[in-house]
């Protein structure tokens, strides 16, 4: 990206100490999209001072960058829905949690895909234990209860899954990540 | 001279109407985002800043109700030209007619 020239030093430093913080808000991205934000925010700066010729330099770039509005929040919603198309596209489970955490406030749904996810990044967890204290990971049935994770093994109840469990929480785990994926791409599909 | 109450509503009236004006606006001419704020305060005496014109034309987009194309030009610097959509075209007429309806009813009373 081409970054503007001033004639003030002044001016020069406010429009790079404003660039780095919309580089910073951004940086979450794919480097195509953190690109198309600067580009397009530098785009915004230069045709208004391109317009706004006659006036104070440092004046111009102060009224446009008052007209943006600082870039932690003039550039939240614009992250979200991008971060949300990249963790769609990419599968990526890390893009996947920023994408629903940037997007907790936008809904309920949200929130109950954020609740997957981290019963999903909690299923590698399980399977740690069940190697390290088999006695207390698995599935335990009471008699009218049940339990998956882990418990106190001398709590009354007994657990059935045994060796099947690790299959059982690797199973379950992929199936988590493509409800997640798929309940994404429903809700994309249907603002669309 | 208008009371506290009535800039306010007006100020909520323009800002839900918002997106009909921009897909109004980009439906006559593509446009970049600078001259897309001037269209609106021109033609439709909208006043409306980079930092809410700029979430909301990504919301469009999102929504597949516009495309954008970036132009080069001579300054090193290009323009990103935003472009109605078929789908867009058809909400904007879905649009129009549900604001001819309440109007009609607001005539008839």
């Amino acid at each position: 990206m081409k970054l503007i020239e001033f004639k003030n030093t002044n001016a020069q430093r406010i429009y790079t100490d404003y660039i780095n913080r919309s580089k910073r808000v951004i940086r979450i991205l794919s480097n195509e999209d953190q690109e198309d934000c600067l580009m397009e925010i530098n785009s915004y700066i230069f045709e208004y001072i391109q317009n706004h010729q006659n006036e104070d330099e440092t004046s111009t770039l102060l009224n446009i960058l008052e007209r943006l509005g600082s870039p932690e929040i003039t550039l939240k919603e614009v992250v979200a829905a991008k971060k949300i198309d990249q963790a769609v596209k990419t599968f990526n489970l890390k893009h996947l949690i920023e994408a629903l955490f940037l997007n907790l406030r936008n809904g309920l749904v949200y929130i109950v895909l954020f609740v997957l996810t981290l019963l999903l990044v909690c299923f590698p967890i399980l399977i740690v234990m069940e190697i390290l204290y088999p006695e207390e990971t698995g599935l335990f049935v009471g008699e009218k209860t049940f339990f998956f994770g882990m418990t106190d093994p001398k709590s009354g109840i007994q657990e059935v899954l045994g060796s099947a469990f690790i299959p059982v929480v690797i199973l379950l785990g992929v199936g988590f990540y493509f409800l997640i994926v798929f309940l994404l791409k429903l809700v994309k599909n249907k603002k669309s | 001279m208008k009371n506290e109450f009535l800039k306010n509503w007006d100020t909520q009236l323009k800002k839900g109407l918002l997106p009909f004006f921009v897909l109004q606006a980009l439906n006559q001419k593509e446009c970049y985002g600078y001259e897309l704020i001037q269209t609106l305060k021109d033609s439709l005496g909208i006043e409306v800043t980079e930092s809410t014109i700029y979430p909301l034309l990504i919301r469009l987009m999102k929504e597949d109700l516009l495309i954008h194309k970036w132009v080069e030009q001579q300054s090193g610097i290009p323009r990103k030209y935003y472009f109605i959509t078929e789908v867009g075209k058809s909400n904007l007429a879905e649009m129009q007619k549900s604001i001819v309806e309440i109007i009609e009813k607001i005539q008839q009373q």
